[in-house]
């Protein structure tokens, strides 16, 4: 019995000293689980390091040219998100400046404006965004009501004024409700943080699919899986785990640094700290591979596996929903989205390192992914026959 | 050989490599799968997604501590709005923040005990709204109802108070100017119409990128050298072989282009406000520049297989660096370097702007400029990768050659010792 169990002890590994061969010997293993992963997370960290668009080139028309509307554009000029580096004559020249991209949307103030409005003829301003740039477009907007409702502001205190109302009385006259927004944990509406706490798990997620499927299925192609199999003392439990046991160390190390160049060293929010964090990429790492080994074993050749690999994790992007929220999606799509282990981690680093909630609240993403964990049992026995009785069609 | 009989073997040449690569396409299930069937399921998958545009009723909770008509009518206003949906009014924050926890609201509206007393003494009054940031539609519906009721109230209060004795008179308190907001080219800030037109163009080029690299990884594996150039009469000249093999691709891309670009707009009914020969002119050297791209990167793709491992990630970065999510102007100048090799950049701004926004073939000038700039280099490039291609298998031919004839002399002199 015992002399069974050291057996075993020793055919794994024996199973993963093979596997470590393998990852050494192509340099696609290097590219794929080092390399790729690593230069996304410099990518995406540096692509919006600065957290939100500063300076995005807007136009002005300005057929006032009064010192109300000169004004107007000097103070929204000043705003932080917003550089007017174009000035037209016309709104058809602004129009066509915008279709060339060389702005993301427009002021308009009419002739007179100024004139009309001291006379009470309520004259009308207008701005333009290209929403086809959907945040572009939606920054541009907040700025610029702001400054038409600021610019109001200023011409209604006059009026009051003249009623004989004081400064302090029209302070609170003109705006008795405020809104003050609180966005938790995230006060500076960092796109960074927003995007690149999923986007990034995702890329690793999408290479550790395709990575399980190609070491798995380059054995069926290249008529090694016997062999691989027989090391394994015949068992497609201790052969799959010696193979992919390398490859979840590496991916480990690769995650958690991930982890702590985002929390520790870019000081992204992580208000659980960075254990619960590097627990939530283990898992991730561990259901990853397992989806992996599912799809190999559902399409037991090379090319529809990795085809299947890259299918679900590139759509994993969309249907997490950290850009569009699943709650806006057809039901029927907010069902299949639990079919993707990017949207459980989503949701467990929402809680965990966002919000800071205890761990209990995540228990249904933690359980989802442990099922995604123990789902390779189902495919185990159609993968063993098909390593021992498959031939390759390319 | 007169030159005339130079050009028409030429000639002659790239109409064989041309139909047999054609052959070779349509014969080999996998590039299809890349060619034909990506193409036509992933655009469906996205527009289905994002089939919606917006996200509506966001659930929030409210904890009203002023319990007064003025809370009570601003409230209603709130839920009256199509962004927010008030789920619960919790009697204090805990509750209210436990709600959240649960994931059964992603926002809380707060109303102090002051609010309507605040109001009616002519002093300001604070509503504090807290929303969960894990997606920043549910921070921008909550915080536009808000806003939106709040200066509505706003100036319902202004009139009120500044005791006017007309209608006429209560508008101009209201807004001595008017200001009107005009969303261009995606009217109701939609997400599908934003994004997929990009996911369209990307399509093209990823496609190509693995189809192509899949193929020559065929062809390499097929070849008892491991090499790409096949041994055959009619493969003797760079660009006979570049010209035909290009030319097959875009013929099948030429339609695959049809279907992407003009029928699922339709399908989904996304803006579709581009000139048909605008659209020709600028897709034309979109693909040409991808094809070559997509052939002077298949020289790293050895085995069939490599292309997924390869290319597939890249579309993400690839989307972002575009410009059309994270804008353009907010790009570091070094990724803005990078983006210049690839034609998805120039072709995903070239064609938003084109089909979203109506622009002409002189308003993309500067994008197709570099697309045809892009096509003649990635064609050079790819003439000189399978120059040295050619010249390798050559070798290795020469090289067996040798051998074989060293070993027939071998042979021979052992047969007459």
């Amino acid at each position: 019995m015992k002399a069974e169990r050291k057996k075993k002890y020793i055919s794994l590994y024996n199973v993963s000293k093979r596997e470590c061969k393998n990852l050494v010997s192509r340099p696609i293993y290097l590219f794929c689980m080092v390399i790729a992963p690593l230069f996304c997370t410099f990518f995406f960290t540096t692509l919006m390091g600065s957290g939100l668009p500063t300076n995005l080139p807007i136009g002005a028309v300005d057929q006032d040219q009064t010192s109300v509307s000169r004004n107007l554009l000097r103070n929204l000029d000043a705003f932080q998100q917003i550089a007017i580096t174009e000035r037209f004559t016309d709104v058809a020249a602004a129009r066509r400046s915008m279709q060339r991209g060389d702005i993301y949307g427009f002021f308009y103030i009419p002739h007179q404006t100024a004139k009309k409005a001291i006379a009470q003829k309520r004259p009308t301003i207008s701005f333009y965004t290209n929403s086809s740039y959907l945040i572009a477009g939606s920054l541009l907007y907040r700025d610029m009501r702001t400054m038409s409702e600021l610019t109001n502001g200023a011409l209604a205190r006059e009026t009051l004024r003249a009623k004989g109302l004081t400064d302090d009385q029209i302070q609170s006259l003109l705006q008795p409700i405020v809104i003050d927004s609180h966005p938790i944990n995230n006060p500076w509406l960092n796109y960074s943080v927003y995007l690149c706490n999923t986007l990034i798990p995702g890329v690793l997620m999408l290479l550790i699919f395709q990575i399980t499927v190609y070491s798995i299925g380059v054995e069926l192609k290249e008529k090694t899986s016997r062999e691989w199999l027989r090391q394994g003392n015949n068992s497609m439990f201790i052969s799959l785990w010696g193979k992919l046991l390398p490859h979840t160390i590496i991916f480990f190390i690769i995650g958690s640094f991930i982890d702590v160049y985002l929390y520790c060293y870019l000081k992204f929010p992580c208000e659980s700290g960075l254990g619960p964090m590097i627990f939530a990429t283990l898992f991730m790492i561990l259901a990853a591979q397992s989806t992996g080994v599912v799809m190999i074993g559902t399409l037991p050749t090379l090319r529809l596996g990795l085809s299947f690999a890259s299918l679900w994790g590139v759509v994993s992007f969309s249907i997490s929903g950290f850009t569009y929220p699943v709650m806006a999606m057809d039901s029927w799509l907010q069902g299949i989205a639990n079919l993707f282990p990017l949207r459980h981690y989503f949701l467990i680093y929402v809680d965990q390192a966002l919000n800071g909630y205890p761990m209990i609240y995540s228990w249904n993403s933690y359980l989802a992914l442990l099922i995604f964990i123990f789902l390779p049992f189902a495919v185990i026995n159609r993968l063993k026959k098909a390593m021992l009785y498959y031939t390759y069609q390319p | 050989m007169k030159f005339s009989d130079i050009i028409l073997q030429g000639m002659q040449d790239t109409l064989y490599i041309w139909k047999r690569e054609f052959r070779l396409t349509v014969r080999d299930q996998g590039v299809l799968i890349f060619f034909i069937l990506v193409p036509l399921l992933y655009p469906i998958i996205y527009a289905l997604i994002y089939n919606n545009e917006v996200v509506r009723d966001v659930p929030v909770a409210v904890v009203d501590n002023s319990h007064s008509f003025k809370s009570r009518e601003f409230l209603r206003h709130v839920d009256g709005t199509p962004d927010v949906k008030i789920i619960s009014y919790s009697s204090n924050m805990e509750e209210a923040r436990g709600l959240m926890r649960n994931k059964d609201a992603y926002g809380i509206i707060y109303i102090p005990s002051s609010f309507s007393k605040d109001i009616a003494r002519m002093e300001q009054t604070h509503v504090s709204i807290f929303c969960d940031m894990s997606g920043l539609l549910y921070y921008k519906a909550i915080l536009s109802a808000c806003t939106e009721v709040s200066l509505d109230m706003n100036n319902d209060i202004k009139i009120e108070r500044a005791g006017n004795t007309t209608d006429r008179q209560d508008e101009i308190t209201r807004y001595p100017i008017k200001y009107q907001y005009i969303p261009m080219f995606n009217p109701q800030n939609g997400f599908a119409s934003f994004l997929i037109p990009a996911v369209l163009i990307l399509i093209l080029q990823q496609t190509l990128l693995l189809g192509i690299g899949l193929s020559a990884g065929t062809a390499r594996e097929r070849n008892q050298f491991k090499d790409l150039v096949p041994i055959n009469k009619h493969y003797n000249g760079t660009l006979r072989i570049v010209m035909g093999k290009g030319l097959s691709y875009f013929m099948v891309y030429a339609i695959v282009s049809v279907y992407l670009l003009g029928v699922v707009p339709r399908i989904f009914s996304l803006n579709q406000i581009g000139l048909l020969q605008t659209l020709i002119m600028f897709i034309v050297p979109y693909l040409a520049a991808c094809i070559f791209f997509a052939m002077t990167c298949s020289i790293f793709v050895r085995n069939r297989e490599l292309c997924f491992l390869i290319f597939v990630f890249t579309s993400i970065p690839l989307l972002f660096i575009s410009g059309i999510s994270w804008p353009g102007a907010a790009i570091p100048p070094f990724w803005k370097a990078i983006s210049y090799i690839f034609p998805s950049t120039f072709g995903i701004n070239g064609f938003v702007r084109i089909n979203n926004m109506g622009a002409t073939l002189d308003e993309v000038r500067h994008e197709s400029q570099v697309l045809w700039i892009q096509a003649g280099v990635y064609f050079i490039t790819t003439c000189l990768v399978y120059r040295w291609q050619i010249l390798n298998s050559r070798l290795h031919v020469l090289r067996k050659h040798r051998e074989m004839k060293n070993k027939r002399l071998l042979d021979s002199r052992e047969a007459v010792e």
